[in-house]
């Protein structure tokens, strides 16, 4: 378990940069945005202002949802570039005969990039995420606190709203995870194997199955078949009603309407798992092990260096 | 196999490599030809042969990075079974520029102290001591001699029974090069471990090597230990053209002219029978390799 652990952390070392260094400038980028909307008066229009005295809480749950959304985009892209670039690195850094010879299988430090993939990078920038959120929220509390509207109660009902808001971005992220694990198995499986042709190829797999069912089963074109319909499913954002609904009202409220009720982070967390396809996860998972399995095989009788 | 002579040191218990009719073919072309060879312990081996000869073949034979026919085992372990488990006791160098580029000094040993159950960080960051490389510094920017000993602080900082090195001095000035081999022998070696390392600068690695093979288009051509070589092999130089013929009576393995005198090497030919025809002296590892070795597409004059 320590070798596996630390083989997860020399993936957190190689790819800093997207994980980490990357997220912490936006996250630089987005302090001094905000700084600056401060110092030269604009805050009051684009950020708070009206808005804020009018609808406050509901400017806080959108507004870190909305960061929570422009996380998850930028987490989604990472991991599809960390899973078809990390799994080909030792070939492309002339480090694997390096690793070849640490007492560790070729399955053991694929599996430490997959589980590094779903844990501890984007772990990394869930947690920088968090920390736009307190950015956002402090920057409106002050705002609030400058125009008066600011108590103790509404600084209260903010940590609330913080919690309830974070709760369901990681929840989303835990099920997206495990959702996509055998997507990104499979990427990495074939970088392990064609290197950074695993992008394109990874792109068009979807496609070139469905054709190949096209051809080989008939249909009425390559994008009606058994497999683009089950694909088309498998690779669908898990959603909720909740989450919808309840942003159909907040639109409404920010546009006057008060008295929306607070975002609850249990019930769209809960309503989240619910609406997962738990017997597809199951076999998601061995079809991800199978892929880093059969990588590892490949890798093991390969020593481009 | 056509092996001049099979002469192995006399095991002190189990051998630590066993090789018995290993053959590697890469598509069509078989580039092993089923070697048969023992390397006890406590040696320390030269695996010397021409590029292509498949030196490295064999290597990645014995350290379970390839697939072959026949029987190989390490440690009493077959390498591609278990090239995971056997990586306890064997340390390697492909390739000096195999670390990690990315990684910093004290990265790359805190990452080897959680990963490898025999490496030891102090011991590692005691064979720096004296060298330019700080623990701040980042792989990537070492310089290639820099590299060079890293990797060889790394491998030496492992609690190894057998340590290959595969042309681990390629690239390296004369100075990192004998540096290396020195701290190799002084800080390394002792009689549990084995060393086996091939490379081309055979001249650089002669003082130290108790065994030497010689891998020529997949067979194995001479195994022996370096005393048997120095008993066995006689080079003479003749300077008197009117002894040439007798010379050449005895059957040498290889000859050429050099600055007008005609170099002869004999392999198993008595000294006293030598000595009337011209000087005699021990052939070097390069010269007998050149004798040994010598290939007709390799080489426009072929042996005699």
């Amino acid at each position: 378990m320590k070798a596996f652990t630390a083989l997860m952390h020399r993936e957190f070392i190689e790819h800093k940069g997207a994980f980490f260094l990357g997220p912490m400038l936006l996250l630089g980028v987005l302090f001094g945005l905000t700084i600056l909307a401060f110092t030269v008066g604009r805050v009051d229009v684009h950020l708070s202002g009206a808005l804020f005295t009018v609808a406050p809480l509901i400017i806080y749950e959108m507004g870190f949802f909305g960061l929570g959304f422009a996380w998850s985009l930028y987490l989604a892209v990472t991991l599809f570039f960390y899973c078809a670039d990390g799994f080909a690195a030792d070939k492309r850094n002339n480090a694997m005969l390096f690793w070849k010879s640490m007492p560790v299988t070729d399955f053991k430090i694929l599996l430490s990039k997959l589980t590094a993939a779903v844990t501890i990078l984007p772990g990394v920038v869930f947690g920088l995420a968090l920390l736009s959120g307190v950015l956002l929220f402090g920057v409106a509390f002050a705002t609030m606190s400058i125009n008066g509207t600011a108590s103790v109660g509404t600084l209260g009902a903010i940590v609330g709203i913080y919690g309830n808001v974070a709760l369901t971005l990681f929840t989303a992220l835990i099920a997206a995870l495990l959702w996509y694990l055998p997507v990104m198995a499979l990427v990495g499986a074939i970088a392990a194997a064609i290197g950074r042709w695993a992008i394109p190829i990874a792109l068009l797999l979807p496609t070139l199955i469905s054709t190949l069912e096209w051809v080989t089963l008939g249909g009425l074109h390559p994008f009606a078949t058994n497999t683009w319909r089950f694909l088309q499913y498998r690779l669908a954002v898990p959603q909720t009603d909740y989450v919808d609904t309840w942003f159909a009202a907040a639109e409404t409220a920010t546009s006057g309407r008060l008295g929306v009720p607070r975002f609850d982070g249990v019930v769209a967390s809960g309503e989240v798992l619910a609406s997962l396809d738990w017997t597809q996860i199951g076999i998601g998972i061995v079809f991800a092990l199978a892929a880093i399995y059969l990588a590892s095989e490949y890798r093991r009788r390969v020593n481009d260096n | 196999m056509n092996e001049l002579t099979l002469d192995p040191a006399p095991p002190s218990g189990e051998p630590i490599v066993t090789a018995r009719g290993l053959r590697k073919s890469f598509g069509r072309k078989e580039v092993l030809h089923g070697l048969d060879f023992d390397i006890p312990a406590g040696r320390i081996y030269g695996l010397i042969g021409h590029n292509g000869a498949g030196k490295t073949t064999a290597l990645n034979a014995m350290l379970g990075l390839t697939d072959c026919q026949g029987t190989i085992r390490v440690l009493g372990e077959d390498p591609f079974a278990r090239r995971a488990k056997l990586m306890e006791n064997v340390a390697f160098i492909s390739d000096v520029a195999s670390l990690p580029r990315f990684l910093r000094v004290r990265e790359l040993f805190a990452l080897l102290s959680n990963i490898h159950p025999n490496f030891s960080q102090d011991k590692a960051r005691g064979f720096l001591e004296g060298t330019d490389i700080k623990p701040e510094m980042k792989v990537k920017h070492l310089s290639k001699g820099m590299i060079a000993q890293l990797h060889l602080a790394v491998v030496m900082a492992i609690d190894a029974k057998l340590l290959v090195l595969d042309e681990p001095t390629l690239g390296l000035d004369i100075t990192y090069r004998k540096r290396f081999y020195r701290r190799l022998l002084e800080d390394y070696m002792t009689e549990e471990r084995t060393l086996l390392i091939t490379t081309h600068q055979v001249d650089e690695i002669e003082f130290m090597l108790s065994d030497i093979m010689f891998i020529r288009d997949g067979d194995l051509v001479l195994h022996m230990q370096m005393e048997t070589v120095n008993d066995k092999f006689t080079q003479l130089v003749v300077t008197d053209p009117a002894h040439l013929a007798s010379a050449r009576a005895l059957k040498p393995v290889f000859e050429e002219t050099r600055f007008g005198q005609t170099v002869l090497i004999f392999d198993g030919v008595p000294r006293t029978q030598l000595e009337p025809l011209g000087a005699l002296s021990t052939p070097t590892l390069s010269d007998l390799f050149v004798a040994l070795m010598q290939r007709p597409t390799a080489n426009p004059e072929p042996a005699r």
